[in-house]
């Protein structure tokens, strides 16, 4: 599956749970989630960069200047408190969703 | 959520730099370059492939950028400097449109600031929404009888007072005089003249229903307006500015008003300019109760006689549906206990009474009810201006967008998205319409006070501001955004429409159409809208020369009026008829005053007394008449022609037989062709009062009251004979008919100075007696077609405006046109065209246009919205060949005007320069 055909979003989601474990650059996010996923999900940068700031800009994740693992200046995310609120509402939604699916299609 | 609007606040004033997204971009491309490295894979290829994989990086960013506000406001003020820039550079341009659009705007705003002022505003009252008028029309003044439909406005006092007792539902509920009048007031202990003002009678309550505080001093309370109580009086703001420069010791102080001592008790607040629209305002404020004492009226005690309008404050949560079923019950008991209503005639019109609760906020509506129609006329011809005047902008446009053709193919070329280069363009006409509202502001301004004038010549108090309010300026930024938008969009969607080949290929041959289809429909439209205001202003224009021309029947010329009021001057009716004798005694000693009539009131001035007729010995035909009262030199003074019988004399006097003159159409009406009218009896309907005039002479139907009005029946009686029917019913202290307030002076020649002299003479005779208002005949006349008057102009305005507009955009299309075409015109002369060839081609493109404006849209939209304006004009029935005709002739002139010059341009073209020119 490739990123564009994730489930409008579902992106936004992916974002949060990969944040909640630690904060990350833009670069990491794209990794984790492609590792994570065995390479099933291959996030584009087209659309990872403006999530990222679209969420930033709603509040739910904050931004600021790192260094990186090889010592390089990054930008770092994390996730805000209403980060952790919404994170646990799209999770809710997404259980409920995918369970609702499942049902149909058995 | 606050944290929220704390982060957009940030990004709205502060716009990361876009350093920042690109460092994070370019990181993102340094990590997997490391990654790939770290594969093993060489650097050149492991940054090459990074690239590749990270996709279009430019998308990426603008996308990124998008995700912020501020983006949004960095572009627009990019945009807006820039248009700003480009709108410098080109001047011309840039002043036409302007100066276009600000008329366009500046006319609509001029009219909304009279819509605003006059149909929508609310008084300056507390919770307006909350005040509810009982009655809904503009009857006026005093009346009695059964009216029929029975919807009722007017009520008299004691229905009034028995709904203040009985309709708990409203807090309180007001009443004040229908007819506002004058009275004649002068301050006590002053050298000051005593002067004729604006004065209206209320209830205790009227200003607390308002919820009004004095200015200073105290408003009226309900012991004020009681029988016996002091004689006191509320003075406006505006008087007590301009009269006594806000002098506070005003209040307390006495005025002599109708010659009685009246304690002035406070001033209304500021802005109040009484309960409706009037280009006369009160100056004082009176207790109705005093109406008796100060003008010898006794119609307040009257039950039969109606004369107030009736506010009320509804207390909170009534229902008004059943308010009003209750209002109609009560009104209907009140009517029910009259003489009128409870006679054999009248019982069956007691069913029939019915009255309406309506919005009682903007107070009486009569200025409203008056203007309605014709300001919302005036909207609809000021709208299609400006539609005209952006489609010349549209077209300016258009052609501006022809010749930046060039720059829009780079810029997309160099990889502008489209949205970006339309959303440019759109702000560049926005802010070229929001200039020119703010440049339209002004003509507004200058407009209403034109509009002012024009409406209501002479008068000085208009309660309307001229100057633009909140309202308006939100009215003209909509109509700025709104027109920019109209005369923007289609040009900035056609120019972004630009080929990125196209910047490649340099100086792009014209095609041989030049003017696109588009704008040549702008130039259909444009004729086609102003062939349909030249038909309007042409129908106005023949109306109000028809008006003109009716023949009134009169003389105005070396004719002069003056109003006066012996009444408030302090003259009992017993003392009225010496007076008369003296004023035409003192008015004939002055050289030059040829006649010296005097009347209740004159030809064709606001003014009228009716009452029903019959003849004696013949049946009741349910119908009336107007009456006045006149001297003996009266019908000569206006011009009337005597055409049968006699007119009175010095010998019918108060004691003399009761004697009538009658007008042609009350013959008509009255009696059968052929009878002869002189010496029959008639008088009010009834087998007594049918006999009381005699009838001595006939004259010719002098239009009273308004020159449109058709069969006119009218019956003048001796100035100081008493009216048998009240002479029956008491004493004359009690008959106020006999107060004549209008005096007709013929001079021999033209003469400057009657006012003066009427002034002096008059307070010869007594200083009460003041002038309450002079104009020549010629000048009471011309009053009455004021709105008639006002609107055509405003329609010749209008449309004059309309044909500039649709000659310049075809002569601008046309123009265009011919530069486009220099080349194809330069080979056509080359192959041997002549000039006249050349013109005619040209002339053919231009004319054919207009010919469609006119032919297929502008003559029947013409034809068909003539209807809308037909209530409007007198006697006018469907179009009028005449003015079509000449709108038609005018228009193609206009055209052939705007076509001719370029034409003639195009055929001076020198072929071989003409194909140098690429």
């Amino acid at each position: 599956m490739s990123a564009t055909d994730l489930l409008q979003g579902t992106l936004d989601l992916l974002i949060l749970r990969t944040l909640a474990l630690e904060s990350m650059h833009g670069w990491g996010i794209a990794q984790r989630i492609q590792q994570v996923s065995k390479d099933a999900l291959q996030i584009g940068q087209g659309s990872l960069y403006p999530a990222l700031h679209r969420l930033e800009y709603k509040g739910w994740i904050q931004a600021e200047w790192g260094a990186s693992e090889n010592n390089r200046k990054a930008k770092y995310y994390s996730l805000t408190r209403t980060g952790q609120k919404q994170l646990q509402a799209e999770l809710e939604d997404w259980g409920r969703i995918s369970t609702a699916i499942a049902l149909v299609l058995k | 959520m606050l944290k929220e609007w704390l982060t957009r606040l940030r990004f709205l004033i502060s716009p990361k730099p876009h350093r920042e997204i690109d460092d994070e971009l370019q990181f993102h491309i340094e990590r997997q370059v490391q990654e790939y490295v770290a594969t093993g894979m060489p650097q050149h290829e492991a940054r090459r492939k990074a690239v590749v994989a990270f996709g279009g990086i430019e998308s990426a960013r603008a996308q990124t950028h998008e995700q912020r506000p501020s983006i949004f406001l960095g572009t627009l003020l990019q945009d807006v400097s820039y248009a700003l820039r480009q709108l410098r550079k080109s001047r011309g341009f840039t002043v036409t449109a302007v100066l276009t659009l600000a008329l366009g705007i500046g006319a609509n705003a001029a009219i909304f600031t009279l819509v605003n002022a006059i149909l929508l505003k609310n008084l300056p009252v507390v919770d307006p929404a909350n005040l509810i008028r009982i009655g809904d029309n503009s009857e006026c003044c005093v009346d009695s009888g059964i009216q029929d439909p029975g919807d009722y406005a007017l009520f008299s006092t004691d229905t009034w007072q028995q709904l203040q007792k009985n309709a708990p539902e409203f807090e309180e509920l007001a009443a004040m005089q229908s007819g506002l009048g004058t009275v004649i007031a002068r301050r006590d202990k002053t050298q000051e003249a005593a002067r004729s003002v604006a004065s209206e009678f209320v209830s205790g309550n009227y200003f607390r229903t308002f919820g009004l505080q004095p200015r200073i001093g105290r408003l009226f309370t309900d012991a004020d307006n009681v029988i016996g109580a002091p004689l006191v009086a509320v003075m406006s703001y505006n008087t007590w500015q301009n009269n006594y420069a806000g002098d506070p010791s005003v209040v307390g102080s006495i005025f002599w008003i109708n010659t009685k001592a009246v304690i002035i008790t406070g001033i209304a607040p500021k802005g109040f300019f009484g309960d409706r629209l009037s280009s006369s305002p009160p100056d004082f404020y009176l207790p109705i109760e005093t109406v008796p004492v100060l003008t010898n009226r006794t119609f307040v005690h009257e039950p039969e006689q109606r004369w107030l309008y009736i506010i009320g404050r509804v207390k909170p949560g009534v229902a008004i549906a059943p308010l009003r079923a209750k209002i109609n019950e009560l009104v209907r008991q009140s009517f029910a206990a009259t003489t009128t209503f409870s006679s054999e005639l009248g019982k069956p019109y007691l069913a029939k009474v019915s009255v309406t609760l309506s919005p009682g906020g903007a107070g009486i509506q009569e200025m409203q009810d008056d203007y309605a129609s014709k300001l919302k006329l005036l909207m609809w011809i000021s709208g299609l201006v400006l539609l005209i005047a952006c489609a010349n902008i549209a077209n300016l446009l258009l052609v501006r967008g022809m010749n930046r053709h060039e720059e829009m193919s780079i810029r997309t070329a160099l990889g502008a998205m489209r949205t970006r280069i339309v959303r440019q363009l759109l702000t560049e006409s926005l802010v070229l319409s929001m200039i020119s509202g703010m440049a339209g502001l002004i003509v507004a301004y200058a407009g209403t006070r034109m509009l002012l004038a024009m409406a209501f010549p002479g008068a000085q108090g208009v309660p309307i501001d001229a100057r633009p309010s909140g309202m308006v300026l939100a009215f003209a930024f909509g109509v700025s955004l709104l027109t920019g938008i109209l005369f923007g969009v289609v040009p900035a969607w056609i120019t972004s429409n630009a080929d990125p080949a196209d910047a490649l290929r340099s100086g792009s041959r014209a095609t041989t159409s030049g003017a696109s289809l588009l704008q040549r429909s702008l130039i259909v439209l444009q004729s086609a809208l102003a062939l349909v205001l030249l038909v309007g202003a042409g129908m106005f224009i023949q109306s109000l020369n028809k008006l003109r021309n009716i023949d009134l029947k009169l003389n105005a010329t070396n004719r002069y009026i003056v109003h006066f009021n012996p009444q408030a001057a302090g003259y009992s009716p017993a003392q009225v008829e010496a007076l008369y004798r003296t004023i035409e005694d003192r008015f004939h000693a002055i050289p030059g005053i040829r006649k010296v009539g005097i009347s209740s009131y004159t030809p064709m001035e606001a003014n009228n007394m009716g009452r029903g007729v019959q003849i004696q010995g013949q049946p009741d035909l349910q119908d009336g008449a107007s009456w006045l009262r006149t001297s003996s030199e009266y019908f000569d003074s206006v011009g009337t022609h005597i055409l049968m019988g006699r007119v009175f004399t010095a010998r019918d006097t108060s004691t003399s037989p009761s004697v009538a003159v009658v007008n042609q159409s009350f013959v008509n009406r009255f009696f059968k062709l052929g009878e002869n009218p002189i010496g029959r009896h008639f008088g009010s309907p009834g087998p007594q009062t049918s006999g009381d005039f005699e009838i001595i002479g006939v004259v010719e139907d002098t239009a009273y009251n308004s020159a449109t009005w058709k069969d006119h029946h009218m019956y003048f009686l001796p100035l100081t004979q008493r009216d048998p029917k009240s002479a029956r019913k008491g004493p004359i202290d009690g008959d106020t008919s006999l107060y004549a307030e209008a005096i007709v002076l013929q001079t021999d020649r033209p003469m400057d100075n009657v006012q003066s002299l009427a002034r002096q003479t008059l307070a010869a005779i007594n200083p009460n007696l003041s002038v309450v208002k002079f104009q020549t005949f010629d000048e009471q006349i011309a009053d009455r077609f004021t709105e008639d008057r006002m609107i055509t102009r405003l329609m010749t305005l209008f449309s004059i405006v309309a044909l500039l507009l649709a000659t310049l955009g075809l002569y601008g299309v046309t123009a265009y046109t011919v530069t486009r075409r220099t080349s194809e015109i330069g080979i056509r002369m080359a192959l041997g065209a002549s000039r006249g060839s050349v013109v005619g081609m040209i002339m053919r493109g231009a004319m054919l246009q207009t010919a469609i404006g006119l032919a297929a849209i502008g003559i029947p939209v013409a034809w068909f919205c003539v209807r809308y304006i037909e209530s409007q004009l007198y006697e006018s029935k469907g179009i009028s060949l005449a003015v079509l005709t000449i709108a038609t002739l005018t228009l193609t002139a206009a055209a052939t005007a705007a076509g001719l010059i370029p034409a003639r341009r195009a055929a001076s073209t020198n072929p071989s320069q003409a194909l140098r020119t690429e």
